[in-house]
């Protein structure tokens, strides 16, 4: 099989290349470098919004209008600690020596939490570098700046500030290292993950994923988010490959801890189009052939590993740890040495804290957690509850689920279930919450009300975003919210005749679905048997493998369409080598989400479409062909990286044939710009033959076929085809 | 005197070190190796810590020590390491203001009583105070060091031909009992295999290398072979430890764990009744006698550190 063969013998020359001009220091052999890790104390996404808006000086995360300015959601308590303790801990406990922490939104808070912390005591083998700055958007941002300062000198672990885990990296990374050491440097990053049946409380919707490896080397070949579809289209080539075993995982979870390479920050400092780890392994995967790059994978069955991203999974999570699957980060441990967080453990998951008061004929069932210094009344129920410090719970209290931050006020009566209560809060007698509902910070609510699930609770009333996004950082913002709230007053209907606080919606009810938003807050919810016929007929739909939430609209292609000719009539004029034309190409494919087949077609219709400019639109063959076969020739390479596969032949012809379809004047010169092609090596006779032949063509593609010289062409084809087999056997 | 600071940090660093290797308890070590580590430690805080009199030092001794057992409640040896080297202070004090070591010694139960009403303020200065502690202490650490041996040779007494012992999980101190009885008895051993860490397993094979006959079964059947043992000899490190559930049943097991909960306790623990003999390095002491021992061993203000 040529074709094959030509491609392999090419992709191993750019493999090559490619690892040969990466700019990295190459790794020092033993002793391994101290470990470093890169530690992203922002999620860069509005997840967590009402709760953290509420709060702006305490902890947590914001955003405002600008959908990537959102917020450090790596304060949050899980289980009365915060998040980012249990990202420092998992690093400290599995050898890093030295930790940056990148963080954009309340950065200052952020500091002011681990100077407090026993991770910035001198005594902590763990070195903690704090890297502050507004500027960063996305984790893009954050690991060209690693690469811009040079801050990692060898493999390094990139996690997210919302990393809960008890994993032991070593062989993990023992694993990447000799595979770095025998492959030089082509596998630029091993991801972890945890073994997870479907169905698992802690797998994470959105995250969910399925992709495709090699079983002999742990070598991810195809990474791809389910997004709730049915139906996952799977790149043929994968299975044709000289892999001898691909599996195909669906029992997964992205424990969001990958181990990279320096090469990862350059590669991001290359690509400035990505954004997302997402972006950066898709991209790696998709031009596996031309970069050289392979990622890899472990996976681990024994120990925990998720990460916190909305707040299906922090409830998740936070039932995990109090039911101590992340042992040995269990509560009764206190690894933050802070001495209000030395709680006792009894059986049935009990743990309570110092100074914890309890009524008579209170029962605490089990899975319960009590902060230091709450006050629990008489006659209460409490099971699989999270309550923070210094709370004060009234009598014939029901908490079933309820995750309670600190210095909450529950009066008699109350009755809560699987929901959150933020710091401050206040929940009146015999107010009832159902499932998933969500006061905010200092909200007021009851008394003698029930609020329906998934009710959301904030003191910002729904529409004064626009007018406050200038002063979020401003403490006399916090004036002018209270000026407001006189000014409108409560819904006392929606939070009961001495509540404080408005039911939030997201930016504007027209827009989107209020329930919409609410799911997204606790994340879509796991009953699958919900989910709507229309997703599968999506996925049916969808050919790319690669395809986003949404199919790229047709301006989009316009415009790429326009930029691809600017760069190649820049290329032209300025003599650009075919390489950074691919580059560019590239760049400009992800920049406006184009898939391949469409870059093919834009491509072709582009070349042939550049002489006619010259020419003025005049349709003359003999012209057109004098000066489009110059450029065919000098761009050969470009079309030669995008066209590999059989269905990337057909697809260039059948961009040619509309071509000359929608140029009927030029129709005689299709036979000699085929040839061209056909002579470069573009295309092979092949598939020349097999799209002349093709049946379902429409009638003006019957009649384009039956042009003489194309006719002859053909039949030349053939014939040498004939000769050449004729040869073979020979 | 910035060596001594140096010193100091060096010294709080490593305590550090300790309490987070406690808190971490991945590999779960000895208790044996457990106790030594604690009394280097103390040993290098008596020698390199700032203390004039006696009393500066146990107050010492009792915050380092009540950080290191709140690290890991589970992990008894370490409190009790601790109490002992208090102890030691004490008597070491004792023998320096003049008080003989035999009145001490005949601490009769009258005495424990009204033991109150003595309390010393250990407010005098001595000199040799620290080096006579550190001596201790290296007694001590020696003492440790013959433990397993010194049970091990008691194992004749305790164990007699055809006699049908049981035993469960792995446990050092057993191993080397019932290895030492064997090289002059012949006898018959049941391995429980204390799921699900099985380390009984590892107990059978390192029994059967010594040819000792040895069976291994699942826990379930534990009661059918009750009547026919003789003895259980078995050890107990810390209890009340209740690690991840993984072993017990898989993370994967999706669906059924937001239903149920699963508990993973790592020791059982064994009520004192049920026990009939406690073999300790100095010999045989039946569970009555057991009073008499801690006050040997421990004072009784150190009880709560």
């Amino acid at each position: 099989m040529r074709p094959r063969e030509e491609m392999a013998a090419r992709g191993s020359g750019k493999r090559g290349s490619g690892s040969g001009g990466a700019r990295g220091p190459e790794p020092q052999e033993e002793p391994p470098p101290p470990l470093q890790a890169v530690l992203v104390a922002d999620s860069f996404n509005r997840r967590f919004f009402p709760i953290s808006k509420d709060r702006p000086r305490e902890s947590l995360l914001i955003v405002w209008e600008k959908p990537w300015y959102f917020k450090a959601q790596a304060l949050l308590p899980l289980a009365n600690v915060a998040m980012i303790d249990y990202t420092l801990e998992f690093l400290t406990a599995t050898g890093v020596e030295e930790t940056f922490v990148f963080c954009c939104w309340k950065s200052a808070e952020i500091k002011e939490h681990l100077q407090k912390s026993k991770w910035c005591c001198h005594t902590s083998p763990n070195t903690v570098r704090f890297v502050p700055s507004d500027l960063y958007r996305s984790l893009g941002d954050v690991l060209r700046d690693v690469d811009a300062k040079s801050l990692v000198r060898s493999d390094f672990l990139l996690v997210s500030g919302d990393v809960v885990s008890n994993i032991n990296i070593s062989s993990a990374l023992e694993e990447h290292r000799v595979r770095r050491k025998l492959e030089k440097n082509v596998s630029v990053m091993t991801m972890v993950f945890k073994e997870s049946s479907p169905g698992h409380r802690a797998r994470c919707q959105e995250d969910d994923i399925i992709l495709a490896m090699d079983s002999a080397t742990n070598r991810v070949l195809h990474y791809q988010k389910t997004q709730g579809l049915k139906r996952f289209p799977f790149p043929m080539n994968l299975f044709q490959s000289n892999i001898e075993n691909v599996e195909v995982r669906h029992d997964l979870i992205d424990c969001h801890i990958s181990i990279c390479s320096p090469q990862v920050a350059e590669l991001f400092t290359d690509n400035f189009d990505y954004q997302t780890r997402d972006d950066f392994v898709r991209g790696l995967l998709v031009n596996e052939e031309v970069l050289g790059n392979q990622i890899h994978m472990h996976v681990t069955t024994e120990e925990y590993g998720a990460h916190v991203c909305n707040l299906q999974m922090y409830e998740a999570v936070c039932s995990d740890i109090i039911r101590r699957w992340v042992y040995p980060l269990t509560p009764e441990i206190n690894f933050t040495d802070d001495p209000a967080q030395s709680y006792t453990h009894s059986k049935h998951n009990i743990y309570r804290g110092r100074d914890v008061s309890l009524g008579h004929d209170s029962v605490l069932d089990e899975n319960v957690l009590i902060g230091w210094g709450t006050i629990i009344g008489n006659n209460c129920s409490i099971t699989n509850s999270i309550i923070g410090q210094n709370c004060k719970i009234g009598d014939r209290v029901i908490l079933d689920g309820a995750l309670i931050w600190n210095g909450v006020n529950v009066a008699n009566d109350a009755e809560i279930r699987e929901s959150l209560v933020c710091d401050e809060a206040e929940v009146k007698e015999s107010v009832k919450l159902k499932p998933r509902c969500v006061l905010t910070s200092q909200v007021v609510v009851g008394p003698d009300i029930t609020l329906p699930e998934g009710t959301v609770i904030s003191l910002h009333p729904p529409d004064e975003d626009e007018d406050e996004d200038d002063e979020f950082s401003d403490d006399s913002g916090v004036n002018k919210e209270e000026i407001k709230v006189k000014l409108k007053g409560y819904n006392k209907l929606e939070v009961g005749s001495e509540g404080r606080g408005y039911l939030w919606r997201a930016d504007n009810e027209n827009e989107v679905d209020e329930e919409e938003q609410r799911q997204s807050l606790w994340g879509p919810h796991l009953n699958l048997g919900e989910e709507s016929e229309t997703d599968s007929d999506i996925s049916l739909g969808s050919e790319q493998p690669d395809s986003r939430s949404a199919s790229p609209q047709l301006d989009d292609i316009k415009v790429f369409q326009n930029e691809v000719l600017g760069t190649l009539q820049r290329g032209k004029e300025e003599n650009i080598s075919c390489d950074n034309l691919v580059l560019e190409i590239n760049s400009l494919k992800y920049a406006y989400n184009i898939s391949l087949k469409e870059v093919m077609q834009v491509l072709s219709k582009v070349v042939l479409e550049f002489p006619l400019q010259q020419l003025n639109g005049e349709l003359d063959p003999q012209h057109y062909c004098v000066s489009l076969l110059p450029l065919l020739k000098s761009w050969t390479p470009l079309f030669k990286n995008y066209i590999k596969r059989a269905s990337d032949h057909l697809d260039a012809l059948s961009a040619i044939e509309e071509f000359f379809l929608e140029h009927d004047g030029l129709c005689t010169s299709m036979a000699k710009v085929l040839m061209a092609f056909y002579q470069l090596e573009i295309l092979e006779e092949e598939m020349i033959l097999n799209w002349f032949s093709r049946r379902d063509t429409s009638d003006k593609g019957r009649q384009l076929r039956r042009n003489q010289r194309l006719q002859k062409f053909i039949q030349w084809l053939e014939e040498a085809e004939e000769e050449s087999s004729e040869g073979d056997q020979d | 005197m910035p060596g001594g600071a140096e010193k100091q940090s060096e010294l709080s660093e490593e305590i550090e070190a300790f309490v987070v290797r406690l808190k971490r308890g991945g590999q779960r070590p000895r208790s044996e190796e457990t106790a030594r580590q604690t009394l280097g430690l103390l040993r290098k805080i008596i020698a390199r810590g700032r203390w004039g009199k006696a009393g500066e030092l146990m107050g010492l001794i009792r915050k380092e020590g009540q950080r290191m057992t709140v690290a890991q409640p589970s992990e008894t040896t370490v409190g009790n390491m601790v109490r002992r080297v208090l102890k030691i202070i004490r008597e070491e004090y004792g023998r320096l203001r003049g008080r003989s070591e035999e009145s001490d010694q005949q601490e009769s139960l009258h005495k424990l009583l009204t033991s109150g009403g003595l309390s010393e303020d250990f407010s005098t200065p001595f000199a040799p105070l620290r080096a006579n502690v550190i001596e201790a202490i290296n007694e001590l650490l020696i003492e440790l060091e013959g433990t397993t041996e010194n049970i091990a040779m008691q194992a004749l007494e305790h164990i007699h031909s055809n006699e049908v012992i049981m035993t469960i999980g792995y446990s050092h101190t057993v191993e080397a009992f019932l290895k030492e009885a064997a090289r002059k008895r012949k006898f018959q051993v049941i391995v429980a295999e204390c799921a699900p860490f099985c380390q009984g397993h590892k107990m059978a094979i390192r029994l059967a290398e010594e040819n000792i006959e040895t069976t291994v079964m699942s826990d379930a059947s534990i009661f059918a072979v009750m009547s026919r043992v003789n003895k259980f000899p078995n050890e107990e490190d810390s209890f009340h430890k209740f690690v991840s559930p993984q072993e017990a049943l898989p993370f994967t097991e999706g669906e059924i764990l937001t239903k149920i909960n699963v508990h993973c306790p790592v020791f059982d623990y064994v009520p004192p009744e049920l026990i009939t003999l406690f073999i300790s390095n100095i010999g045989g002491n039946a569970p009555s006698y057991i009073y008499r021992l801690m006050s040997e061993l421990y004072h009784p203000d150190d009880h709560e550190l």
